[in-house]
């Protein structure tokens, strides 16, 4: 089976600037994996999932050089209207992901499957089944800008995963999140996941990132600086001094715990039992 | 946050289920009319069927404030000008030590004032029984592009939510030590260093945006059922015609020395 995401020596620069944000990116992302994209500002994240969507050069127009498939059709054959059929992303700001031009939260959900021309029968099933896997069926009927910006993310979500994606592209989804919300946020992902969803995530928390992803790219400066799964990458030294580590990991290293450090929750207290 | 500018009022008056095509019809050929009838008794008569329709859909209580509010300041303006100031005054009605206000004047600031009446209350008419996601959709069925029909009903949304932006900037920047009050010139002066985080944070909202609608399909070219079914009737289309008919047939009497 072809990869979901494929990156092959990717470039890319933003139109009149001289440094590539993306230098050099070869990244292969499976069916059905959770990536975790970690990694200090600047250092391309958010450009990574620009240039998997399609965004970066269609909307931006900037220089790509390389290759990049999206569930096994190249980024250049297909435009990011099309692709959305297939692929969703979530941005990092809430409010600007709400079309504005729907008054009621279920409407807002089924602005994606009618502008893909599905029928009013199929958009309700989707609109219903979308909003009971994020958890708000019981906010249905009220103004989207009556929610929460955790509730406001989750519909943002609802309205992707109203269009059946095979994968998410997250760019940071719980940035403007408090904890309640970004712990409902993850628990919807995590059962996407489960659910056979591909996940493309950049985060900032690296707690969950290491408790959820399957595999984690840290990122600077545009390149790829660590691949693997979370306890690799986040007992690299290089990895910790430039994009963190999750905070077990910290407390571990700063403790005296002999490396390789617990990543995780659980792992931290068997390290700290041992 | 904001929820946006409409002030569409909840109902279920025969009026909020009927056709946005025929409100629109009401509205419409009520503001003509207001302008095109010869004579005031004509336009408060006017004035008499739209106070009757704000009544018949439950929406009188909400349009008697912006009576008060906007039309009653701007009837006395109307009236004090004309009355003191037009050029036609003849008639004393009142003399007041050197000025009089005159018979003519008031008629003319009269006529004037109930025709703004006639089309500030048709107008409201419209936006209390209307939901502009169903004037939007009643236009895109009936061929306008979805494009179109998404600025109409987003502009109701985005306006206010980029007016409270500009609250917060302005906010940030006096507990920054910016000074927003006094003298104009001051105040025009301080609204420099607002302008650019504004501009700033509306072009980045505004791309966000444009990508999050990109990635949601908007603009896909496929056929696009209809969200929203929208009641219509033969009796009402036969209404919608005989009112757009009431707008020749006023010009012609008018022509033909109607007075």
């Amino acid at each position: 089976m072809t990869p979901a995401l494929l990156m092959e020596g990717v470039r890319f620069r933003y139109p009149e600037t001289t440094p590539y944000v993306l230098d050099g990116i070869d990244l292969t992302v499976a069916r059905g994996e959770w990536l975790g994209v970690v990694g200090p500002t600047n250092a391309g994240k958010s450009t990574l999932c620009y240039a998997a969507m399609g965004l970066a050069t269609e909307f931006f127009n900037g220089a790509l050089t390389g290759r990049i498939t999206v569930l096994g059709t190249d980024i250049r054959k297909e435009k990011v209207i099309e692709r959305s059929r297939r692929v969703g992303m979530l941005f990092q700001n809430p409010f600007t992901q709400i079309s504005g031009a729907r008054e009621r939260v279920d409407e807002e959900v089924a602005f994606g499957p009618e502008n893909h021309g599905l029928a009013p029968e199929l958009v309700a099933e989707r609109v219903k089944e979308s909003l009971e896997r994020v958890g708000l069926s019981g906010v249905a009927e009220r103004h989207p800008l009556d929610l929460s910006g955790g509730q406001l993310q989750r519909l943002a979500l609802a309205s992707l995963l109203a269009m059946h994606p095979q994968m998410l592209l997250l760019d940071e989804p719980t940035s403007q999140l408090d904890p309640v919300g970004t712990r409902d946020l993850f628990g919807v992902l995590n059962h996407l996941h489960q659910g056979g969803v591909t996940i493309v995530m950049v985060e900032q928390k690296l707690d969950a990132v290491a408790e959820l992803c399957d595999r984690v790219v840290a990122m600077a400066a545009g390149r790829v600086i660590g691949i693997g799964q979370p306890e690799a990458v986040f007992n690299d030294i290089a990895v910790q001094d430039s994009a963190g580590a999750p905070s077990y990991t910290r407390l571990a290293r700063t403790v005296g715990v002999k490396p390789p450090w617990p990543v995780t929750f659980d792992a931290a207290v068997r390290a700290l039992h041992a | 946050m904001p929820r946006g500018l409409s002030i569409y009022a909840e109902g279920t008056s025969a009026l909020h289920r009927a056709h946005p095509f025929t409100k629109g019809a009401i509205t419409l050929v009520s503001v003509a009319l207001a302008f095109i009838v010869p004579s005031l008794p004509w336009v408060l008569g006017l004035a008499a069927i739209l106070l009757a329709l704000l009544a018949w859909a439950r929406v009188l209580a909400r349009f008697v404030p912006i009576a008060v509010g906007i039309l009653l300041p701007i009837t006395l303006l109307l009236l004090i000008v004309q009355g003191f100031a037009n050029p036609a005054n003849r008639t004393v009605l009142i003399a007041l030590g050197p000025f009089s206000l005159y018979v003519e004047g008031m008629r003319v600031g009269l006529l004037a004032a109930a025709r703004i009446f006639d089309l500030v209350s048709a107008t409201f008419l419209f936006s209390f029984t209307t939901r502009p996601a169903d004037f939007a959709e009643s236009l895109m069925q009936h061929g306008l592009s979805p494009r179109f029909g998404y600025i109409i009903q987003s502009a109701l949304q985005i306006i206010p939510q980029s007016l409270e932006q500009a609250d917060r900037i302005r906010e940030a920047q006096q507990a920054r030590g910016l000074e927003t009050t006094g003298p104009l010139l001051r105040r025009a002066r301080a609204y420099i260093p607002l302008l650019l985080p504004l501009v700033l944070s509306s072009l980045v909202a505004t791309q966000e945006r444009a990508m999050a609608l990109e990635v949601r399909g908007f603009g896909l070219p496929v056929h696009r059922y209809s969200r929203i079914v929208l009641p219509d009737s033969g009796a009402q289309r036969l209404l919608r015609w005989a009112l757009a008919a009431l707008v020749p047939i006023a010009i012609a009497a008018r022509f033909l020395g109607w007075r």
